[in-house]
């Protein structure tokens, strides 16, 4: 998919740009792109680390397999292929914990991990498992308690009540999860997990 | 609410922290361990990030955006889209930092307590980079084929976006 995608991209910018005489600002953004890249790279680095590094604390003291057992029931329907007791669990627990606190840098690194865990259940393979899709929809649909950068924005446009949209917020990203969830278990049916 | 958005992160590395010691885990040394992961998976990602950044960066560049939000307006506007919101609908699921952008000049423009500003706050709260998200996931691991990650996301995220549009105009 992403094969397809990202040609179209670069077809349809390239073309359009050329069409529109854009054609300098194009190849400023690509030059600047790969610096770009790299420094969000480098930012993230540290809080992977920090990251990483505090979730295999979480992990070895229990913390996160207590967090997994709360959310069993869920995983049963959302993950019916990771087998209980799987570390798995709990790597999607953390991460699903950050996205909902809103610690945005934090939720990146864990959701990586919890990623990885879902892969090795799956061999490598290079075909991705129904748990990898319905974990990366989950993710794309950002559940968000706090969602804090919006809310400082609004403040610095000089809003009277920047928390009154929160409820809007919330309502929103249900519709977003709910519907995400229905649609990766839609398409689980249409496209099987492995090809003969 | 902002005490509360602040409290997470020092609570939870807190609690972290603490629990291990209480357990009597070496905390240091397993910190250690797992931060090494963490570096790893970083590097691995910086290839897909490159990618992704530079397509954006050419669609953002090219003025693409801005011919197709000026085509859709007429349409979208028949089944109640305000127009304002199109730019910002169609850069969200690809660019983080183009709708971030878009969004605070716009909520500016518009002030961020009108109609136009809340379903901008919305949209903007209630949803995530989808393209990014997906590529730095699935880029972390060996799976090239996604499935149907990509439509499935992108689904919800429309669904979402549309959603925020009815829902300001409620509460």
């Amino acid at each position: 998919m992403l094969n397809f995608i990202w040609v179209i991209m670069i077809f349809a910018g390239i073309v359009t740009g050329v069409l529109t005489g854009r054609t300098k600002e194009i190849s400023d953004a690509i030059l600047e792109s790969c610096v770009n890249s790299v420094e969000l790279v480098i930012t993230m680095l540290g809080a992977m680390c920090l990251w990483t590094g505090l979730m295999k604390v979480a992990k070895k003291s229990g913390l996160v397999d207590s967090l997994a057992k709360l959310l069993k029931g869920v995983f049963k329907f959302l993950f019916p292929s990771i087998p209980a007791g799987h570390p798995a669990n709990s790597a999607i627990a953390m991460s699903i914990s950050a996205d909902l606190l809103g610690l945005g840098n934090a939720a990146t690194p864990l959701g990586i991990a919890a990623m990885k865990e879902l892969s090795s259940l799956n061999n490598d393979s290079a075909l991705a498992s129904n748990a990898m899709v319905m974990f990366g929809v989950i993710n794309a649909a950002c559940i968000q308690l706090i969602p804090s950068t919006v809310m400082v924005l609004r403040q610095q446009a000089g809003s009277a009540d920047a928390a009154s949209v929160m409820p809007c917020i919330w309502i929103a990203s249900l519709v977003s999860a709910v519907s995400g969830v229905i649609a990766a278990k839609l398409f689980e049916r249409k496209s099987p997990e492995r090809r003969i | 609410m902002s005490f509360i958005s602040n409290l997470a992160i020092p609570a939870v590395i807190l609690i972290i922290v603490l629990s291990g010691f209480i357990k009597g885990i070496p905390v240091f040394d397993v910190f250690l361990e797992g931060a090494k992961e963490g570096a790893m998976s970083a590097f691995n990602v910086l290839p897909v990030m490159v990618g992704i950044i530079a397509a954006v960066s050419i669609l953002n560049a090219s003025g693409l955006i801005t011919i197709l939000s000026n085509l859709l307006t007429k349409p979208l506007s028949l089944i109640g889209i305000p127009p304002e919101t199109i730019p910002v609908l169609l850069v969200r699921p690809f660019s983080g930092s183009a709708s971030l952008g878009l969004f605070s000049q716009q909520i500016k423009a518009y002030g961020p307590d009108s109609y136009i500003g809340r379903v901008l706050s919305t949209i903007m709260g209630s949803s995530e980079t989808v393209l990014y998200t997906l590529a730095i996931y699935f880029g972390a691991t060996n799976a090239k084929d996604t499935r149907h990650a990509i439509p499935a996301s992108l689904i919800s995220s429309y669904l979402g976006m549309i959603a925020a549009i009815y829902i300001c105009k409620v509460l």
